[in-house]
């Protein structure tokens, strides 16, 4: 597998975007071919990257998705460390004896002693203070005046915005919009539909409503509406502040002006000047779940523990999918010669699996399609519930399928019949190998466990110009054998044929001088 | 040039192991730690270290020649003191002060003059002729430059603990130039 380069294998995901195989998925419920642009995105757990702590997402979006205790430096985005120093303090007779032991930090640091007492009768003792510091650029809390503490973690302060009275008064004004609309929505659909109550009401007999009857008891009416918080529109001004004289007259010093990487770390202020930076509290990570849109199945999904970075499903396609690995081209690429590419093909399943490759969609696929499809859709219509929890996730299950575009410019000479991938078998890597004479097709160049190198001749289009990207494009279709199926009464695994689009980028063309 | 050891003039109270490697005329004045394979090369002329310097494995200091230069006895590269050398750093500045430190897998070239209490971020390149003003903290990626407001903290405690452990594992050189007697002397 091509490592930290984009690969020259291109498979071609159900919904018609073009991916490596490394970032695909596969669904084997429906069964195809998923990229993360056709699933469903979930997010199973939020957690800080630092102190590794999980966080429940209430908790989450009330501590505004950032960590209580992990701080990043404004100055260059590194995670903040505490550290440590002693403090002379002295110690009045009244006030009890306080030991403040604080967590284990990064390091500690011997401070320069603080000017002692000038009284020579106080007992000077020591305290631990903590300052934030940053190990990249050597930022500290003290650099811009904010006092050391007494404990390492919790105690820091929050910089609270310019605006952040009026940011409130707007959310809560427009947390209050929301509510009454939904409560309109709700009445009016009350009176459209009136329910039907299971037990007949005593109000109904006497013809007292609810209402009446608290009016009779004195009781204020119920559906009194809450006054809504006062706000003011935000007033545009046409008088701005002139420059101070400073700045045409005093020469400018850059280090003290934020980048602009500064400034959008620290949103709400967007200081200009390096003395206005202050800590900014780390923002959660999440794990995540991918699920696939149209049979709900779960294609990803993680431990639930930060820690810990196994999956407890997980369907990428890497696992399922025969991965193919381009080798080389035997020759040159020379618009309108024929050429051959080896190509290598890699078993991932458990089971064998029969390849070939076609220069036009398999038929039989089209209609196992359409019988799969059937019952899918008639299941969705059937069970409003479903529906409803879909339409909760916001994704509708209908799949928006693309179609390919088909951008290969040399037409590939079809293999003369199929080969079979051995299974993968991770102890048979450790075996002597021993070449079986076995009757081989000709393309097949070597094979070794669930390993096959294949020879394929194609040839590059006439009208290729020079420098151009050549791209193969073939169907690859395969029969993957599948342990889990969507009906419960068939235990047995089935073996399905699938197929899926791959396209290769075999290199570009050379000039045609020779 | 001079390539006998003999021209190496270790002060009293100075930690220098013996398997660094010196070349030329240095001076390490007293309280300097100077780890096992640290290399000090005095080619352009006299290097003088200050005190409670500490020159960490694999780090380079040179006082390299300029072309078409020759060594000049009154061509002295002065470091000052308090200056930290971490693993694997290559300092050829022309001009060195007090309390800075040249993290690890840094390089500083020979146009630099570095001030005093400056940080040279570990793996900063710095080539091009300039002048770091004091306190100057060269870090990250992009080599941005802030500027500290207080000074780097002194090294005490690592040195006082460098001297204790070091002779314990390594052959030191002996003090073999005392200023107080070389006075007394003249």
């Amino acid at each position: 597998m091509s490592f930290m380069q984009p690969s020259p294998v291109k498979y071609a995901c159900s919904c018609g975007v073009l991916n490596p195989i490394n970032k695909l998925f596969f669904c084997r419920h429906c069964p195809k071919l998923r990229c993360g642009l056709c699933v469903c995105h979930e997010i199973e757990s939020h957690f800080c990257s630092n102190c590794l702590e999980n966080i429940p997402s209430t908790e989450a979006r009330h501590r505004k998705n950032c960590c209580a205790n992990c701080f990043e430096c404004p100055c260059c985005q590194h995670t903040l460390s505490a550290r440590a120093t002693t403090v002379p303090v002295v110690r009045k007779t009244e006030e009890p004896k306080d030991t403040k032991e604080g967590e284990s930090v990064g390091g500690a640091a011997a401070a320069p002693a603080a000017p002692a007492s000038s009284k020579p009768s106080a007992v000077p003792t020591t305290k631990k203070m903590y300052y934030l510091s940053c190990l990249s650029c050597r930022w500290t809390t003290r650099d811009v005046g904010i006092p050391d503490q007494g404990v390492a973690t919790g105690t820091w302060p929050d910089n609270e915005c310019l605006y952040q009275a009026r940011f409130n008064t707007l959310v809560e004004y427009f947390q209050a919009v929301v509510l009454q609309d939904k409560q309109e929505k709700m009445d009016f659909l009350r009176r459209k539909a009136p329910k039907q109550p299971k037990f007949p009401s005593l109000t109904d007999r006497t013809g007292l409503t609810v209402s009446m009857i608290r009016r009779q008891i004195g009781w204020t009416e119920k559906t009194l509406p809450k006054p809504r918080p006062v706000i003011t529109p935000a007033e545009a001004t046409s008088e701005v502040e002139e420059l101070p004289a400073e700045i045409f007259t005093e020469p400018l010093n850059l280090r003290n002006v934020t980048t602009i990487a500064q400034r959008h770390s620290q949103p709400a202020e967007q200081p200009t000047s390096v003395s206005k930076l202050y800590p900014q509290r780390r923002s959660l990570w999440i794990k995540r779940s991918l699920r696939c849109r149209q049979c709900e199945h779960n294609l990803i999904k993680p431990e639930y523990h930060p820690t810990s970075i196994k999956y407890r499903i997980q369907l990428f396609a890497s696992c399922h999918v025969p991965e193919v690995v381009m080798v080389r081209c035997e020759q040159p690429l020379v618009a309108g010669k024929s050429n051959a590419i080896l190509l290598k093909f890699t078993n991932p399943t458990m089971y064998d699996m029969t390849i070939s490759l076609l220069t036009d969609a398999p038929s039989e696929e089209g209609e196992f399609n359409a019988e799969n499809q059937g019952p899918k859709e008639e299941q969705d219509t059937a069970t409003p519930v479903i529906k409803g929890v879909n339409l909760a996730r916001q994704n509708s299950t209908r799949e928006v399928t693309r179609e390919v575009k088909d951008i290969s410019n040399a037409p590939i000479v079809p293999l003369e019949s199929e080969f079979v991938l051995s299974q993968r078998d991770d102890s048979k890597e450790f075996d002597e190998y021993v070449q079986l004479p076995t009757e081989e097709p000709k393309f097949i160049v070597w094979r070794k466990g669930n390993k096959v190198l294949i020879r394929l001749q194609f040839t590059p289009s006439e009208e290729l110009s020079p420098n151009t990207d050549v791209v193969l494009g073939f169907f690859m279709q395969y029969t993957y054998v599948n342990t889990v199926t969507n009906a419960s009464e068939k235990k047995e695994p089935t073996t399905h044929a699938l197929h899926s689009r791959v396209f290769i980028t075999a290199g570009t063309t050379e000039q045609k001088a020779n | 040039m001079p390539q006998d050891n003999s021209k190496v003039k270790v002060m009293p109270k100075a930690v220098v192991c013996e398997e660094s490697k010196l070349r030329g005329d240095i001076t390490f004045s007293s309280g300097c730690v100077v780890h096992p394979s640290a290399t000090v090369i005095a080619e352009a002329g006299p290097i003088i270290i200050g005190e409670n310097c500490i020159v960490e494995e694999y780090a380079t200091i040179a006082h390299r020649l300029a072309p078409g230069e020759e060594y000049d006895d009154n061509n002295i590269l002065s470091i000052g003191t308090q200056n930290v050398f971490e693993v694997g750093c290559n300092v050829e500045a022309a001009r060195i002060g007090d309390k800075n430190v040249f993290e690890s897998k840094c390089f500083v070239g020979k146009g630099v003059s570095v001030s005093n209490g400056c940080v040279v971020g570990a793996g900063i390149k710095m080539i091009a002729r300039q002048h770091l003003p004091e306190n100057t903290v060269v870090y990250g990626e992009q080599a941005l430059q802030r500027e500290a407001i207080d000074k780097q903290g002194s090294q005490t405690l690592q040195i006082d603990f460098l001297r204790k452990v070091l002779p314990n594992y390594h052959h030191l050189r002996k003090p073999n130039y005392d200023p107080k007697k070389a006075r007394s002397v003249v």
